[in-house]
């Protein structure tokens, strides 16, 4: 009896609900705008694995490998007109690339590197940063619209030969320098 | 003496109460039917991270839906929309954020896409709200508390710029 009632009373209100949807017509609140802003701002960003590389230097030697690879990641999200990101690394001054506070000097051109398994290459480059003819640069990314956000990593290797010029005859000491790993998108 | 009195008593027995003809004066009061969305704020700004899923809106926004309706049954709805799906915001310069790539969390709910077709907006742009079936007391309000967020994990090679658009909120009822 229940039941029945119930469902008379569900089929009542469907037909007026029914009746209702023909013969009204849709009401529409005016339309209420939200102003959207979204900035995206460009960036470039390196981040180091390590902040230091030890030498234990044999004399004459042409193999002093550092205490272990560096590796570099670069990423950027760069505006439209950007063609080229490159990374370079890179010392002061070419002379002096580490130095043992008493006059005596490892060169960058004795400062080797090698990115990603490639040749070892001596900073004797005059790049975008640093002193002249004391950088490398380990990277260069032509940058189209299907990379403008992207990322590269670089797993750097260090060796210092110490057979050149009268680096033979370099003073037993410590040597102490510091090498800058940066990257710049052009133009 | 007597003779006064007597004069009076005649001449009330014999008075008759004049009435004006009635004059009717119609009545006729219409509350017309109603329904309005109010809104709390009308800007929200996003700082984008590039590739990044979660940028939420600067701020929550409460849409306040009011209704007088005359049916007997109504239903009330509200939606939020674009009016283009390809371009809810753009930069000017070609380079659009879709609206499936922005999401809107109702009342505390999940973050949701704007990609379906709805009463208003363009096709795909919009997204339901919610919906109300009114029987007899049409007089009520709803309140939604819109939270927003912009998913560029999508948008990988999105370049940066300003993107602007209008998300439209909009009530309906049938």
């Amino acid at each position: 009896m229940k039941t029945a009632r119930l469902m008379r009373f569900v089929v009542v209100m469907l037909a007026l609900f029914v009746t209702s949807l023909v013969s009204a017509q849709a009401i529409n609140s005016g339309a209420q705008p939200i102003a959207l802003n979204a900035t995206l701002g460009e960036s470039l960003t390196l981040t180091l694995s390590a902040a230091t590389v030890n030498f234990t230097l044999a004399a004459g030697s042409a193999a002093n490998a550092g205490s272990t690879n560096i590796t570099a990641t670069t990423a950027w999200t760069l505006k439209p007109g950007r063609t080229a990101l490159g990374v370079y690394a890179y010392f002061a001054a070419a002379a002096t690339a580490l130095i043992d506070g008493s006059g005596d000097s490892i060169p960058s051109s004795a400062f080797f590197i090698s990115d990603n398994a490639g040749a070892s290459t001596a900073l004797t480059n005059t790049v975008a940063f640093g002193g002249a003819n004391a950088g490398l640069q380990i990277a260069t990314v032509p940058i189209t619209a299907a990379n403008r956000t992207s990322s590269r990593t670089d797993v750097m290797v260090y060796n210092i030969n110490l057979t050149g010029g009268t680096l033979p005859q370099l003073p037993a000491g410590t040597y102490t320098g510091t090498l800058n790993i940066q990257a710049q998108a052009t133009p | 003496m007597v003779a006064v009195a007597a004069a009076m008593l005649v001449a009330s027995a014999s008075a008759q109460v004049r009435n004006s003809a009635a004059n009717p004066i119609a009545l006729n009061a219409v509350l017309t039917q109603s329904l309005s969305v109010n809104l709390s704020g009308n800007a929200v700004n996003f700082n984008l991270v590039a590739s990044s899923a979660n940028n939420p809106g600067s701020t929550t926004v409460t849409a306040t839906t009011s209704w007088v309706l005359n049916n007997i049954v109504s239903l009330v709805s509200l939606y939020a929309f674009f009016g283009s799906s390809t371009s809810a915001l753009t930069d000017g310069a070609g380079d659009n954020i879709p609206s499936a790539d922005f999401q809107l969390s109702d009342n505390g709910g999940a973050f949701t896409a704007l990609t379906n077709t709805v009463a208003f907006g363009g096709a795909n742009a919009g997204l339901n709200l919610f919906n109300t079936l009114v029987f007899g007391n049409n007089k009520g309000t709803h309140t939604d508390v819109m939270k927003f967020n912009i998913n560029l994990s999508p948008l990988p090679n999105l370049p940066p710029g300003n993107y602007t658009g209008t998300l439209t909120i909009q009530a309906q009822a049938i």
